[in-house]
């Protein structure tokens, strides 16, 4: 038994040793880097891809900055990890900013990276139920916590409560389709990028072949007009306050929006980065989500990543109409001049950051998204 | 007729029995009292972000502005935790006095009751959510029945077992069956025990309902909406759901003193609060 604990120590020892070593080694070698944490709303899959891309190819190191990227999950606020100086920036939709900042946070979104919402809710085309009106007296599920304010708002435009689920039944979503696949509800919520590829990756038990779009009726929250604006990076007001911070702001935006360009004309490349974060999700699926993800940010006649001021006002108002926040938002949810700068430093260096001629590929799914 | 005698004396010494508790519960209520003061206190004077630690004044104002939502969410719950708890104790109680009857029985069930108890609640909860209709209540209920029954078995089998051979073998000489000597001898000595579990139960039947809905079920239910409300750091709302399901829970606990009060007068113990 002492032999044991002996071996015990040493090995503790050693690993000490080793992470002190390590720890120096990456010190001496960078000793000019700003270290920079920026918390992403989600699991590892290419809705991130962009911020992948900008730190495996060193656009944040040409900037000076050590960006440590961390991952999100089910309960993961990324708001609140900022909101306690966790982390400088995050990852979330726009609206949850908002009701973050209702509940007496000081965070200011800094950047408006997708300018399209992604958000759908499917039916199965044998339902009939193609509209939001005919889901009157339905179950219909949501993943809630946030995600669930593009549905309310179309539900309440066509009569129904849903807070107090009246003329319809809000059924909480799990993170997979299956309650959906077992037509266990009527309707649930699925993202372009994602869960949509998740039903299409399905196998159909009547014919044995993968589900197809023409199984389903997907009704996009754009077109109903409760589309709000989802994925924006954010900050915090007292973080902000010094100049010192804003100019590194500026350099974190414009490398992480030059991440995002990059993988807009790298889609097989920001692909294999995003393998390498290790998703839940294989190759397949990755391809479909980082093609989605490319159509909810290009073209951008503003360039990307600055807010566009009718979309700001449409999510704020939605978001004080169905109860995500109490007050309307104060002018300082949001500030553009930080986003401006940066993208007017991309311009400088001849990236192009409106997209015009921005063409999706075609992705042809697979069984698991393989 | 004895009853109609005692009832006015009883009556009177409710009434005695009632003051003489209020003056015992004064220390509890200042310490509470005092408790919430701090809090209230110490959110002001450290400046506490609210969605950190939301006030106590924040969190009733948030029962009272919510109690729309919260209330029939709360109502979902309790009916869950409700069904639960009578299945559950239910067959507590069936399983124990079919194994204080046939001692070869409890060789067999005990070791896979116990067993079952130890797995964790949780690692159920999506289980049941799969096996049962995760939005049918039957789900939770199924959970909370669960957590249920164990307490309830072990404590009936206790009680049931607890009986003195005299007491018995006085019945015997009587020319007491087995059916009466269970009636009269067997059930009232089990009668405290098995009220101490469904106190126990009653407690355990809300937490089982609301981890049941942390796994996922429709959007009126109080599990689903503290989890969505702390998603969207509306820890007040959380916090006033947090409540509501306290108070319904405490709600079904005093049912519970209640019928026991009612039921078995004669044992001293029932009478400590």
């Amino acid at each position: 038994m002492r032999k044991r604990w002996i071996v015990g120590v040493l090995v503790a020892a050693a690993v000490a040793a080793a992470a002190v070593a390590g720890v120096a080694t990456r010190a001496s070698a960078a000793p000019k880097l700003t270290n920079i944490t920026l918390q992403l709303k989600w699991v590892p899959q290419a809705q991130f891809a962009g911020y992948y891309a900008a730190s495996l190819k060193g656009f944040y190191k040409d900037e000076g900055l050590n960006v440590t990227l961390k991952n999100g999950g089910p309960d993961i606020i990324p708001e609140q990890v900022v909101a306690s100086n966790q982390a400088q920036f995050g990852v979330d939709w726009l609206p949850s900013l908002l009701a973050a900042r209702d509940k007496g946070t000081d965070l200011v979104n800094v950047a408006q990276v997708f300018a399209r919402s992604g958000m759908t809710q499917l039916t199965w085309k044998s339902s009939g139920i193609t509209t939001v009106a005919k889901m009157r007296g339905k179950k219909v599920a949501n993943w809630l916590g946030g995600n669930q304010y593009e549905l309310f708002a179309a539900l309440t435009k066509f009569g129904m409560d849903p807070e107090k689920n009246k003329g319809v039944t809000i059924v909480q979503q799990p993170f997979d389709m299956n309650l959906f696949l077992q037509h266990k509800v009527d309707s649930a919520s699925a993202m372009t990028y994602n869960e949509l590829a998740q039903v299409l990756e399905s196998k159909n038990p009547k014919t044995g072949k993968l589900f197809t779009l023409a199984d389903l009726n997907v009704i996009k929250m754009q077109d109903v007009g409760t589309g709000m604006l989802e994925d924006g990076l954010f900050s915090t007001a007292s973080w902000l306050k010094d100049p010192a911070n804003q100019a590194i702001a500026v350099k974190f935006i414009a490398a992480s929006l030059k991440g995002w360009i990059y993988c807009r004309d790298h889609v097989a490349e920001c692909v294999s980065m995003t393998l390498q974060e290790g998703p839940t999700l294989p190759k397949g699926h990755q391809t479909w989500q980082m093609n989605e993800i490319n159509k909810l940010i290009w073209p951008n006649a503003a360039g990307i990543g600055v807010m566009n001021k009718a979309d700001y006002a449409r999510t704020a108002k939605i978001a004080q109409q169905y109860g995500a926040i109490k007050k309307a938002p104060t002018a300082g949810a949001y500030r553009t001049d930080l986003a401006t700068k940066a993208v007017a430093l991309l311009k400088k260096q001849g990236v192009d950051v409106n997209g015009k001629s921005y063409k999706p590929i075609t992705v042809k799914l697979t069984a698991g998204g393989k | 007729m004895s009853g109609v005698v005692v009832t006015p004396g009883l009556r009177a010494g409710f009434g005695r029995r009632a003051g003489r508790q209020a003056i015992e519960w004064i220390p509890a209520a200042v310490v509470f009292c005092l408790g919430i003061a701090v809090w209230e206190g110490a959110i002001w004077a450290f400046h506490i972000k609210q969605f950190l630690l939301p006030k106590p004044s924040d969190i009733v104002s948030s029962l009272w502005s919510d109690g729309g939502t919260l209330w029939p969410a709360g109502w979902t719950t309790f009916k869950e935790a409700l069904g639960g708890f009578a299945g559950g104790s239910a067959a507590g109680i069936v399983v124990a006095t079919a194994i204080g009857r046939f001692r070869a029985l409890g060789g067999v069930l005990m070791p896979l009751a116990i067993a079952a108890n130890a797995v964790p609640i949780i690692a159920f909860a999506p289980i049941f959510n799969a096996w049962f209709d995760p939005l049918a209540p039957g789900s939770k209920m199924a959970i909370a029945g669960v957590l249920c029954f164990f307490p309830v078995l072990v404590n009936t089998l206790r009680g049931l077992q607890s009986v003195s051979p005299r007491q018995i073998e006085l019945m015997r000489s009587y020319a007491a069956g087995e059916l009466t000597i269970w009636r009269r001898v067997r059930v009232p000595t089990a009668l405290p025990y098995v009220f101490t579990s469904l106190k126990v139960a009653s407690v355990l039947a809300m937490i089982g309902a609301i981890v049941g809905e942390y796994f996922g079920g429709s959007f009126n239910a109080l599990g689903v909406l503290i989890r969505s409300d702390a998603q969207i750091l509306d820890f007040q709302t959380a916090w006033a759901g947090i409540l509501v399901a306290s108070l319904l829970g405490l709600a079904l606990y005093a049912a519970v003193v209640v019928a026991e009060r009612l039921t078995i007068r004669w044992a001293p113990a029932s009478r400590d609060p």
